[in-house]
C-alpha cells in the first residue's frame, strides 16, 4: 500500500537525538497545504510510540508506517 | 494586559512562593558575585545575562505585588508591574538560562536562580506565552501515556528490528531475549529514549551483566520540567512511575539524560524502587566484576563533561571517573573541581528548541568551547542527551576536534 | 530646637525600634506560614556535617574569597566591624566585663571600629558604580549605603571629637544615663543635650533610626535568611 501513497515532502529524521525527530516532523509539517503527506524516515524505536502519539495531540493523521529492515517511514497527513 | 488575567498570572506567581523562594527573593544584595559565574555572562557579557539581573526581573514583580517595600516605594527597588512588557522580559530571562545552578555556588547566600527563573517560566505557562515546541513535546509525552495500549505493539515490533544489532554486535546467548519488555518483578526497569543509540548499547551491557531487566515504553526526558509546568511535570512522571509499581521492579533505571534522572530522583517522594542512573548503574557492574571492560581501546586523551543536572545538581561524579578509569589511562578533567564545570549551554529546554536556539546557544557557549579546547583531548565524553546535543553543535561551530560520544556506548564498545 | 532633639532622640528611637522588632518577626513569620518546598535544592558534592559547612559559608564566605577577594575581605572587615560596633552600642547601655576580656575604654578597637566601616562602605559604594555592579543597582542599594556612611561618620566623630578637642562633654556615662533611662521607659536625656555637641548625637540616632526602620523592608533581611538559605544549599 505504502507504494500508492504520493508524498508531497520527505524528511530525512535518522539518528537524530531526542527529540528531534518529533520537533522536525512538527515544523515539517506545516510546510505542506492541509491535506498533502509527509513522508519522516527515522531510525528510531520510539518514534514508533512518538508519532502517533504526537498525530493525536497535534490533530494530524498517520495514514500508514512501514517497518523496514533498518528504518521506519511513517506518512503523515496534514488535517489542520 | 487585561485585569483577570493579570489577576491569574499573580496566582500562578503566589503558588510558587514557598518559605524557600520567598527567602530567595527577598535576599539578594546585588553583590554582583554571581555575575561571572554564569556561562551566558562569560561568553556574551551583556548586563541581562548575569544571574542577579535574570532574578530581578522577577523579584521586580514580587516587590510590586508581595513586598510591602514595593507598595509604598516602588521606585526604591524598581519594582515593575505585570504587563506584556514585563512577559517578554520574563520570556527572556527565563529562556536565556540554562538552569545549571552554577551561579548558586558562588552566591554567598546561595540563592538558586533557576528556582526563581522556574516562577518566570510558571507565569510564562499560565499566559500561553511559553515557546510552544516545548508545551507541543510535554503534551505528547503525556498523551503516550494516556495511550500506551494502542501504541505498545508497534513499539514492540520496532524493538525486534534493534535486537539484531544487539546479538550482532556483542554475541550473546541466543536464549536470552536481548530487549525484554514488560518483565514482571525484573530487578531493573530501564527508562530509555527514543534513539536507537539509547536503547542498544545500554541492552548489550544489561545483557553483558546478565541483568533481570526490563525496558520501558516511555522515554526518560520530561518536558514539562523544560517548560516550568508542574502539574505536566508530574503527569510525565508518573507514567513511568505507575509502569514500575505494575511490573513491581526493584530499582528504575535512567538512561543518560540529566533531566530525566534529577526530576525522577528528587520530585518523586518516597517509592518502593530505587532509582539511578545508568552511570551509576555501570560503575556498580564495574565494582562488581559483573562486566569486564578492555582498557585503552579508545585512544587519545579523553576528558569528561558533567551533566549539570546530573554532577552538581544531583551528585553523580565519581562514578563516571571511576568507568572512565577502566576505559583509558590518558583521561584529563576540564575542570578543577566537577562542580565548577562550565554548563554545556543546552539546557532549560534550549536544545530541545532546535534551530530556534542555535545562534543563542553558540554564542552563549563560548566559555565551554574554550574549556574543551584546552585539554586538547580527543574525545570529549558526557553522559546525557542533551549535553551530547548541544556539545556536537559546538563540535561544529567552534571547530573544537573532538569526537563527542555517550559514556554507555564507550562502556558498551569495551566490553570483553 | 529642644522638641526636634527631644522627638529624635525619644519617640523616634522607640517608634524604630518597634517598628523593626515587630518587622523582623513579622517577616520571618510570613515566610514559616508559606508551604515548604518538597525538592531538595542543595548542590554536590555535600560535604559532612552539613549544618557546620553553612556556617562556614555563612561567616567565611568562602565563595566569595575564591571568585573575588578584594571584596570578601571588605566583606568580612565590614561584618566583623558591624559586630563590634553592636557590642560597642551595648557596652553604651551598660558595662560588661565578659566583654573586657579584651580590655578596652570604650569600643573595642579605639575608633578603627568606625574607620574599618567607612573604608569599607566607601568601597561598596565605589564599587557599586563600577559597570557590572552598576547595571545590577536600584536606588535601595545606595539608599542603604549612604545611610550607614553617614551614621558612621557621625557616630564616629562622636567618639573622635573628645579626642581631638579634649573636652569632657557628651561621655560615655552621659550615654549611659540617656540609654539605660530609655530602657527604663523613663527617658532621661539631659546629660546628652546640654553640650553644643549635641546635633552631631542626634544627626547620628536620626539616620540610625531611619536605618533600621527601613531594615525589614529591604534587602538587610539578608542577615537573617543567610542561615537558613545556606544549609539549604549545603542539603
Ligand atoms: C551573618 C551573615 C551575613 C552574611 C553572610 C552577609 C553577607 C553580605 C554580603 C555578601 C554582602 C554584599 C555586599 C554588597 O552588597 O556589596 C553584604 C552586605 C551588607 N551587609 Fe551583610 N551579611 C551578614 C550579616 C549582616 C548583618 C548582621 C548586618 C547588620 C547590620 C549586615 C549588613 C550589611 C550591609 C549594611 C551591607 C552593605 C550593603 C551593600 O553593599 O549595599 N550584614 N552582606
Ligand atoms: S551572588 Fe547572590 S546575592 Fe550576590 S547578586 Fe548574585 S544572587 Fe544576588
Ligand atoms: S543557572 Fe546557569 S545559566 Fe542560569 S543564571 Fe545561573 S549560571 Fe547562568
Amino acid at each position: 500500500m505504502s507504494n500508492e501513497i504520493k508524498a508531497d515532502k520527505t524528511l530525512d529524521l535518522k539518528g537524530l537525538p531526542c527529540p528531534m525527530p518529533v520537533v522536525k516532523i512538527s515544523k515539517g509539517i506545516k510546510e505542506v497545504e492541509v491535506g498533502q503527506v509527509v513522508e519522516a524516515v527515522t531510525t528510531d524505536p520510539g518514534s514508533l510510540t512518538d508519532f502517533p502519539a504526537w498525530a493525536r495531540t497535534n490533530g494530524h493523521e498517520i495514514i500508514d508506517t512501514v517497518q523496514g529492515d533498518k528504518e521506519i517511514t511513517f506518512y503523515i497527513k496534514r488535517i489542520v | 494586559m487585561e485585569e483577570n488575567l493579570r489577576e491569574k498570572l499573580l496566582k500562578a506567581f503566589e503558588g510558587k512562593l514557598t518559605k524557600t523562594i520567598a527567602m530567595y527573593l527577598e535576599t539578594c544584595s546585588r553583590c554582583g558575585i554571581c555575575t561571572t559565574s554564569c556561562h551566558v555572562f562569560n561568553s556574551m557579557p551583556r548586563p541581562e545575562y548575569s544571574p542577579a539581573a535574570r532574578a530581578e526581573v522577577v523579584r521586580r514583580l514580587y516587590k510590586k505585588y508581595f513586598k510591602l517595600q514595593g507598595k509604598f516605594w516602588p521606585s526604591l527597588g524598581e519594582a515593575k508591574p505585570l504587563d506584556d512588557t514585563a512577559l517578554d522580559d520574563l520570556d527572556r530571562a527565563a529562556y536565556s538560562c540554562t538552569g545549571c545552578r552554577r551561579c548558586m555556588t558562588f552566591c554567598p547566600f546561595g540563592i538558586d536562580t533557576q528556582q526563581i527563573m522556574s516562577i518566570a517560566k510558571l507565569i510564562l505557562v499560565a499566559a500561553h506565552a511559553e515557546p510552544e515546541i516545548l508545551s507541543m513535546l510535554a503534551d505528547v509525552s503525556i498523551s503516550k501515556g494516556e495511550s500506551i495500549d494502542l501504541i505498545k505493539q508497534g513499539f514492540i515490533d520496532g524493538l525486534e528490528r534493534l535486537e539484531g544489532e544487539v546479538v550482532e554486535k556483542w554475541k550473546i546467548d541466543a536464549e536470552k531475549i536481548p530487549i525484554p519488555t514488560e518483565v514482571q518483578e525484573a530487578d531493573i526497569l530501564y527508562v530509555a529514549l527514543a534513539g536507537a543509540h539509547s536503547i542498544i548499547p545500554s541492552a548489550a551491557i544489561f545483557n553483558a551483566a546478565c541483568e533481570n531487566w526490563t525496558l520501558s515504553f516511555f522515554e526518560a526526558v520530561n518536558f514539562g520540567a523544560f517548560v516550568g509546568d508542574p502539574g505536566k511535570t508530574r503527569l510525565i512522571m508518573d507514567r513511568i512511575i505507575n509502569e514500575a509499581n505494575r511490573l513491581n521492579v526493584k530499582e528504575v533505571c535512567i538512561c543518560e539524560c540529566g533531566t530525566a534522572f534529577r526530576v525522577l530522583k528528587q520530585m518523586s517522594g518516597k517509592q518502593s524502587f530505587k532509582i539511578s542512573s545508568i552511570t551509576e548503574v555501570h560503575a556498580r557492574y564495574i565494582r562488581e566484576k559483573r562486566i569486564k571492560l578492555e582498557k585503552n581501546r579508545f585512544k587519545g586523551i579523553i576528558t569528561y563533561h558533567d551533566p549539570c543536572q546530573i554532577a552538581r545538581n544531583a551528585g553523580i561524579m565519581d562514578e563516571p571517573r571511576y568507568i572512565i578509569k577502566h576505559l583509558t589511562d590518558n583521561f584529563t578533567d576540564l575542570s578543577k573541581k566537577p562542580e565548577e564545570n562550565w554548563c554545556c549551554g543546552g539546557g532549560g529546554g534550549l536544545v530541545a528548541m532546535g534551530q530556534d536556539s542555535h545562534d543563542f546557544r553558540m554564542k552563549s557557549s563560548k566559555v565551554k568551547a574554550d574549556q574543551v579546547k584546552a585539554t586538547h583531548a580527543s574525545i570529549l565524553v558526557t553522559a546525557c542527551e542533551n549535553c551530547h546535543s548541544q556539545l556536537s553543535d559546538l563540535n561544529k561551530y567552534y571547530k573544537m576536534g573532538v569526537e563527542v560520544k555517550f559514556l554507555s556506548s564507550m562502556v558498551a564498545d569495551s566490553l570483553i | 530646637m529642644d522638641t526636634l532633639n527631644y522627638i529624635i532622640l525619644v519617640p523616634m528611637v522607640y517608634f524604630s525600634f518597634a517598628v523593626f522588632v515587630a518587622g523582623v518577626l513579622y517577616r520571618i513569620a510570613a515566610i514559616l506560614k508559606k508551604p515548604s518546598i518538597t525538592i531538595p535544592l542543595n548542590v554536590y558534592p555535600q560535604k559532612k556535617p552539613a549544618w557546620l559547612h553553612a556556617l562556614a559559608d555563612t561567616f567565611l564566605m568562602p565563595a566569595v574569597f575564591k571568585a573575588k577577594p578584594v571584596m570578601w575581605f571588605f566583606l568580612i572587615v565590614f561584618h566583623a566591624s558591624i559586630f563590634l560596633l553592636i557590642i560597642g552600642h551595648i557596652e553604651l547601655i551598660h558595662s560588661f566585663s565578659i566583654f573586657q576580656i579584651i580590655e578596652h575604654d570604650i569600643f573595642l578597637g579605639r575608633g578603627f571600629v568606625g574607620l574599618t566601616l567607612f573604608i569599607s562602605l566607601l568601597y561598596f559604594l565605589f564599587r557599586r558604580f563600577s559597570s557590572n555592579a552598576r547595571n545590577l543597582s536600584v536606588p535601595e542599594d545606595y539608599f542603604l549605603l549612604i545611610l550607614l556612611l553617614l551614621t558612621i561618620i557621625l557616630g564616629s566623630e562622636l567618639d573622635w571629637a573628645r579626642t581631638w578637642f579634649g573636652y569632657q562633654e557628651m561621655t560615655v556615662d552621659g550615654y549611659q544615663t540617656y540609654l539605660k533611662s530609655m530602657l527604663l521607659f523613663k527617658p532621661d536625656i539631659s546629660d546628652v543635650t546640654y553640650s553644643g555637641h549635641t546635633f552631631m548625637l542626634v544627626f547620628h540616632v536620626f539616620f540610625a533610626n531611619l536605618f533600621i526602620l527601613f531594615f525589614p523592608f529591604s534587602k538587610m533581611m539578608h542577615a537573617i535568611f543567610t542561615i537558613p538559605l545556606n544549609k539549604i544549599r549545603r542539603g
